[in-house]
Order: structure tokens, then sequence, then C-alpha cells
């Protein structure tokens, strides 16, 4: 199962950035998203699965499409000056750090260890999620929404035509 | 490869790091402002599953799962933000190609 | 007697006041402050020279104090006036007020008035303290500075268009430079061997020593201090600069490069004449050098055209006998002829200037003629000027010339002959010279018909010193023929001062009569031939040189010496200098130490500005490949 999210999930991030489509680029984001869901909901955690849904793929990249659609920019535009350094250096620097991660994950003896001695998870509740965050992080809640508040004054003040 | 296909901790921080790695790259080699935005999120997504990952192997904390509600307001935030200034550069600029936005040089 | 630092002083200030305030204060105080200074000098002299006179030992001490020591080195300041020093003393503040009165006519109309009588003066001063010195150090300061007088004096007219007495008088101090630095070895060389630079001291010293003192040491520092003498007294190979400081005024000329600055070569030998004594090589090379320098700068005399330059060659013709003189341990007699030459030089000199003055700035010989109608005085002195030189007999001239030329055949018959034949060059164009000037007809007619006699300040010095140059053969007529050599018993004790044992220097051999006897008649008669040759103008004289071009040429060309220096000396040290110039300075300095950092700055800057794109993905990148870095040092 995990193999299985986990390949839809970099499939689709691989999709995104090989798309020339911008609009097939967001769509495959969606499906990297779902994948991710899904790994969420593999680790005990399915409260993380619908935010995941709900938040990313349901909000933010339904303004990212809303924001494509607006600007009409559908297609990537052409290149003003070819620019190999840039491109070739991204790729070795992407596949090299590929290499290395997996080799870093492979070899560490910390995750090796953390793996070892983990209990079986007890899946996580929207109750449990709900109490402590209404309780001891109320301050926090709020803070949230100030700040949510604030993008979007902000938001809106930055697109406006007349101040 | 074995634990990396069988879900165990290696495998979700090796799927976390290739995650990132992509959403790097898209940065990288995508010229459109929007393509670079789409590979942030991403990267941000890789932080999140670093982050349950760890946390169900530590022992299944709730406050994982408040830091990462967290973690997505804030992104969405920024969403908000971003994508305002990307509409008012390209209202300003015609274009919402990175380099040709860049006016450092001539 | 304590007063006697107010001799120099008297001139000193002169030149100070001069200097500062004699532009706005006017002719005539310039000319008070000028004249009037070397007057209260040469009063001031001679009331000490009759008070050295009564003193014990004829020599007087006077110490001022300490000028400079450390550790056991010390130099005192003080004077000493002894017969030597008394004598000079005398000519220079007497011969040179004569000089300066003469110079109020013959530069009254120069606009730098003020600033010649300024710099006459401070070369008194300077020639002073050179003579009245009691230390080597102080008699340095006093042949350095008139080093420096020459050398603002002969470049007096600095802003001449084609810089002819800039470059004179760079050139005279240029070779003054180089015989100073063997002053200056023999200075150390002293020091290392007496451990004191007091003149007094450095002879007691020696004459203690004596024969247990290396003779390398003190070979090497007369030899040293001779070199000096070579340039300050143009001797060969130093005597270059003599003939160019012409394009100096001629009462520079008289004064300086007659009369006294170039007999301060002579005056140092003669004050370390004990010293010199006890080195015989370098005496034999003063006595050659002085030979040849003698024989060689009269032949070059004979064919000169310019008035000023005959007489400059002269000059160095003379000295070189007075050098001859004390090469042979004639140190009594090359002096006398120091005194001599004095009178008559500047006389000759004088008499020139004022046919120069006469001829509005005319020193062509080939353009004067039959002036003695014109001008009487500067005539007859002139006259009496020629005879001197010439060694007439009975003259002050021939008293000095023949003593030399006879202790000079004591030593060795060839220098004996060479003294003669330049004394016979000597006399042909002396006669030369006077001919061409005063005798027969006019040659460029319009400067005659403005000549007249000079006005009585520049005529009464001509009288003065005609009657001088007369007169000094009292103080020397030699023995052979009757007289007592005064001079010599007068200058026994500076000139063997510290000496224990009193070795009479006693004379034998020769028969100073038949060779005085032969040089004079040989003198005389080359004399009535160069009369001959040009009383009737130049024809003779220009078909004989184009009997022998070459030798002309050679003459007239001074054995292109100066060319010969420039190919030799000159042209590589220019191209030394070139190369100098175009490699090392602007190759390795300007390119390669300041250049380059700059350049490599540049191309640094511009490689680093590459990375500025202002485009955010290459900042990305570069994160990137940072982290991989870390990645891989974590890794490691």
């Amino acid at each position: 199962m995990f193999a299985v999210f986990a390949l839809i999930t970099l499939l689709g991030a691989v999709l995104m950035l090989l798309q020339k489509n911008v609009i097939q680029a967001g769509l495959c984001l969606a499906l990297s998203f779902i994948g991710v869901a899904g790994l969420f909901v593999l680790l005990g955690n399915p409260v993380a699965g619908a935010l995941q849904i709900i938040v990313y793929a349901g909000a933010i990249l339904i303004l990212v499409l809303f924001v494509i659609m607006l600007l009409n920019h559908h297609e990537e535009e052409a290149a003003e000056k070819a620019r190999p350094v840039q491109r070739w250096a991204s790729v070795a620097l992407t596949a090299l750090l590929g290499a290395g991660a997996i080799a870093l994950v492979l070899s560490s003896p910390g995750l090796k260890a953390l793996n070892a001695g983990a209990t079986a998870a007890v899946p996580m509740t929207l109750e449990r999620v709900g109490e402590t965050l209404f309780s001891d992080h109320l301050l926090a809640v709020e803070a949230i929404g100030l700040m949510l508040l604030a993008a979007m004054v902000a938001a809106v003040t930055l697109v406006k035509k007349e101040l | 490869m074995s634990p990396l296909l069988s879900g165990a901790l290696q495998g979700y921080i090796a799927v976390a790091l290739l995650l990132f790695i992509i959403g790097l790259a898209t940065v990288l080699l995508r010229r459109t402002l929007l393509m670079q935005f789409m590979g942030v999120e991403l990267m941000l997504n890789a932080a999140n599953v670093a982050l349950l990952a760890f946390a169900r192997w530590r022992g299944g904390d709730v406050e994982a799962t408040i830091f990462y509600l967290m973690i997505i307001a804030v992104a969405a935030c920024e969403a908000a933000v971003g994508l305002a200034l990307v509409i008012g550069l390209h209202r300003m600029r015609g274009t919402t190609d990175a380099d040709r936005t860049a006016t450092l040089k001539q | 007697m304590r007063t006697a630092w107010l001799i120099p002083v008297f001139p000193f200030l002169g030149f100070f006041f001069n200097l500062l305030l004699g532009k706005r204060l006017g002719k005539n105080a310039v000319t008070a402050a000028g004249v009037g200074s070397i007057a209260l000098s040469f009063v001031l002299a001679c009331v000490l020279f009759v008070a050295m006179l009564h003193a014990p030992g004829h020599r007087l001490e006077l110490a001022y104090g300490e000028w400079m020591s450390a550790g056991a080195f010390s130099v005192p300041l003080g004077f000493v006036i002894d017969p030597l020093s008394g004598i000079m003393m005398l000519v220079i503040t007497g011969i040179g007020f004569l000089i300066h009165l003469y110079s109020v006519g013959y530069m009254g109309e120069d606009s730098g008035y003020a600033r010649f009588f300024a710099y006459m003066n401070l070369f008194v001063f300077f020639m002073l303290t050179l003579v009245m010195g009691s230390s080597l150090p102080l008699l340095f300061v006093g042949w350095e500075g008139v080093g420096l007088c020459s050398y603002l004096l002969i470049g007096y007219d600095y802003a001449q268009a084609d810089d002819v007495p800039a470059a004179a008088g760079l050139k005279a101090f240029i070779y003054n430079r180089v015989g100073d630095l063997g002053v200056l070895m023999g200075m150390f060389a002293l020091f290392a061997a007496f451990g004191t630079l007091t003149i007094g001291d450095i002879l007691l010293k020696a004459g203690h020593l004596g024969p247990q003192l290396g003779f390398g040491l003190l070979t090497f520092a007369t030899l040293m201090f001779f070199i000096g003498c070579t340039g300050k007294s143009a001797q060969l190979p130093l005597y270059m600069w003599l003939p160019d400081a012409m394009a100096g005024p001629t009462p520079v000329s008289a004064l300086i490069h007659a009369a006294t600055m170039v007999t301060s070569g002579i005056y140092l030998v003669v004050r370390m004449a004990p010293l010199f004594q006890m080195t015989p090589l370098t005496m034999t090379i003063i006595a050659w050098v002085g030979g040849l320098t003698a024989l060689f700068a009269a032949t070059i005399a004979i064919v000169q055209k310019d008035i000023k330059r005959v007489l400059a060659y002269s000059t160095v013709s003379q000295l070189g006998y007075m050098f001859l003189g004390l090469g042979v341990a004639g140190f009594a007699a090359g002096f006398f002829h120091v005194f001599t030459h004095a009178w008559f030089k500047a006389l000759l000199f004088l008499g020139a200037g004022s046919v120069i003055h006469a001829l509005h700035h005319e020193q062509n010989l080939m353009k004067m003629g039959g002036l003695w109608k014109k001008m009487p005085i500067t005539g007859w002195t002139m006259l009496i000027a020629t005879a001197c030189i010439i060694g007439f007999p009975g003259t002050s001239g021939f008293a000095s010339k023949d003593e030399i030329l006879y202790l000079a055949y004591l030593k060795s018959p060839v220098l004996y002959w060479m003294g003669v034949a330049g004394a016979c060059c000597t006399a042909f164009y002396m006669l030369r010279l006077f001919t061409l000037a005063f005798l027969g007809e006019a040659r460029d007619a319009r400067a005659f018909e403005h000549a007249h006699e000079s006005p009585a300040t520049m005529t009464l010095p001509l009288i003065v010193l005609a009657i001088g140059a007369l007169g000094a053969v009292a103080f020397g007529w030699p023995t052979a023929f009757g007289g007592s050599f005064r001079i010599e018993a007068f200058l026994e004790p500076s000139v063997s001062y510290g000496v224990t044992a009193t070795e009479a220097i006693i004379h034998h051999g020769g028969s100073p009569a038949l060779l005085a006897g032969i040089s004079t008649v040989l003198a005389l008669g080359f004399a009535w031939w160069g009369w001959s040759t040009y009383k009737g103008g130049l024809e003779v004289a220009e078909t004989r040189a184009g009997r022998w071009p070459f030798l002309h040429r050679l003459l007239e060309n001074k054995y292109f010496v100066d060319e010969g220096l420039a190919f030799i000396l000159v042209a590589p040290l220019r191209w030394f200098g070139n190369v100098l110039w175009k490699l090392c300075d602007v190759i390795f300095i300007d390119g390669i130490g300041v250049n380059l950092p700059g350049a490599l700055t540049r191309v640094a800057g511009d490689f680093t500005a590459l990375f500025q794109t202002g485009r955010v993905r290459n900042y990305v990148l570069t994160m990137g490949l940072g982290g991989l870095l870390l990645l891989y040092v974590f890794l490691k």
C-alpha cells in the first residue's frame, strides 16, 4: 500500500515538472496531493489526510488554477535566451541530490534505530485534535485567524487597481 | 531496497526527500512564476510528510497534527499573498516569465 | 684677535643682505653691502696677518667650540692662521675686493645685480672658510661651498635661451662632485689612520709616527686628495669643466676660475705637505699629471677663438705648473706661483672683460683688433700681465715659473722639457691673444666704432692688479739670481708643521741659471713668433692652419675629449637609463606592480559579476549547490 501511494505521489510530482501546459501541471499536482493524503492515512492520521485534501487540494490548488485561468497563460512562454548552464546544472544537481538523499536515508543509523523502536500507532482522531487545539493552543488558533485576515487584506490590496 | 518499499520510516523519509528535490527542480527548471509557485507548494508538502512520518514513529503525538494544521494555514496565507503579487506583476510587466522580470542587468 | 670669525662672516652677511633685501633697496645699497663687506674683511685680515707675524711660531689658533662629536670622534670649530692661510686670506679678500669693485662697472646694467653680489659674497665666505678652517670637515664645507657658488655663478644667466650657462654650471658641479668623492675618501683614510680630523693634530701625529705608519693607507689618502684636486683645480682627467665655465660673467671667471677656487687644490696639498712628503708615489703622480696638463692645455689654447677660452686653457695649464712644482717637493715654489698667478691671471681676465664690455659682449678674437689706441689703460695692463705670464725676465711669473722648472729638472729632465714646451706654447698663444686683440687693424669695424675705455671702477682694479703683479716678484726672487726667495722661509712653518726630523730641503745639481736661461730664451722666441704671425692679421695663421688641417682640427676641438667622454661614458649611461625606464619602470613597476593587480581585480570582479543575474532561479541553483556540498560533508 505504501508503495502505491508513494508511487502516485512521486509520479504526480514528476509529471507536474514535465508538463508543458500549466493547467495540466496543476492537475498533476492535485494527483500528488492526493497521494500525500493517502500516505498520511497510512501513517495512521486520517485527520491530516482529510485536511490535506480539503485545504491543499481543495483550496490552495483551486486558487492557483483560478489565477492561471485569470492570467490566461496556459503555455509556458518562449525563453528569452537559451540558458544551457542553468538547465544542465539544475539537472545534475537534482540527480546528485536524489542519489545522495537515497543513500543518506538508507545508510542512516538514526533512522534505523527509530524504525526499530516504534510501537504500533494509535490512529489520530479528530476529537483528540480538537481537544488539544482549543485548550492548549488557543492562542495559536487566534493568531492563525489574525494571520489569515491579514493575508486576505493584503491580497485584496495588492490587486486593487486604485488604492 | 526493502525498507524503502515496505512502509518503514526510511520509505516515508525517502518520499519526502524526493518530493522536496522534485519541487526544487521545478523551481530551477521552469520559468513561469506559477509553475515555480507550485514547486514551492510541493516542497512544503514534502516537509509535511516528513513531519508526520517522524511523529508516527515517535509515538503518535497530537501536537504533530496541530503543527501540521498551522503549516497548512500558513501555506494558505502565503498562497494568497503570493498569487496576488503574481497578478500585480503581470499587470505591470505583461509577463509572468521569471527571467523577463529580472531587472538587475540589461 | 677673537674677532677673526668676522672675516668670513662679513661676506656672509653681505650675501644674506643682498639676497633678501638687495632688489628692494636699489643698486647703491647692494654695492655698499657687497663691496663693503669684502673691504671690511680685507682690513680685518690685514690686522690678523700682522698679529700672526707677532705670534710664536707664526701660528694663531682660534677655537670656537666643538662642532660635532660622537664618542671618540670629535671635530672642533676653529680657525688656524699661519703663513699659508694668511697669504690666502689676503689674496682672497684683497683681489676679491678689486674684482668686486670691477663688477660694479661690469655688471652695472644687469638686472640681477643684487643676486650677483650675493653669490659673490657667499663665494668669498666659503673660500675663507676653506683656507682658515682648522679641521678637514670645515675645510670640506668650504670646498663644497665654493663648488656650489661656482655653479650658481657660472649659471648666472640661467634664463639664456640656449641653456649654455646652465649646462656649463651643471657640468662644473658634476666634475667637482666626482673630485669631492676623492676628498671624502682621503678624509676617511686619514681618520682611520690617525683617529682625528683636525689638521694640526693629523700633522703632529704623522710627524711622530713617521716611518712606522703603513704607507699604503697614507698613499691612498694622499692620492684620493689629489683626485679631489684634479676636480677642483681642473687637472687631467677632470679639467673639462673649466673652459665651459667661461659662460659665466667675466668677474666670476677672474675671481673663481683664476685666482681663488681653482687654487684650493694646491692649498690642500700644501696644507697637508708633510703627509705628501711621506708618500713619494703620490708626489710622482702629482708631478707628472701637472706637467702633462700644463703642456696639454697649452696646446689647445693656441687655436681657440674666444678670448676667454684662451685664458681658461691658460689657467688649466698654469695650474698644471703649480702641481708640477708641488710634485717635485717645491711646495714654496708651487705656492708662490699661485700667488703670482692670482695677480696676473685676474688681471688678464678683468682686462679681457674690459675689452668684451667695450665691444658690447664680443668675445671672438677674430673680430677684434687695433684696440691699443682706443683703450690705453686696458692695453698697458694687459701687456704687463702678458709679460708676467710668459716669464719675461724680471717679472713675478719669471721668478715662480723658473723655480718650478729648476726643481722639475732635478726630478727628471723630461718634466723640465715638458714644462719648457708648455712655456713656449704659453708665450705663443698669449702674444697671439694680445696681438689679435690690441694690435693691427680692426677686423670688425662696427664693434670697433663703439669701443671706448672702460669706466674708472673697472680700470682702477686693473691698474692696482698690474702694480701687484709687478711687485709680487719681490717676495720670491730666486736665489740663483741673487735673491733670497723669501717666500720659502716664510712658508716654512706651514709646510713642515709637525715634521720632527728637520731635513733642510737643499737642492743640488743642475745650474738653475742655465736652465732658467734656456727656458726664458725659448719662451721669448716663441713670443716673438706669435707676435710676428699675427701682427699683420689672420692670413699667415690661416695658411699655416691650411697646411696642417688635421692637427688644427684636433687642437681646435680640444682633442675631442668631450665628444669621447660623451661616447664612452654618457651614451652608455643614457642607454642604461633608458633600459631602466622602459624595462624596469614601465614594464615591471608600472605594468606588473601597479597595473597588474588592478587588471586582476577587474577580471575577478567581472567574473564575480557573472553570478549577479537578478534571476531567482540562478540564486536557488546556487543555494542548491551549496546544500549539495553540505550533504557531501555530512556524508563523509
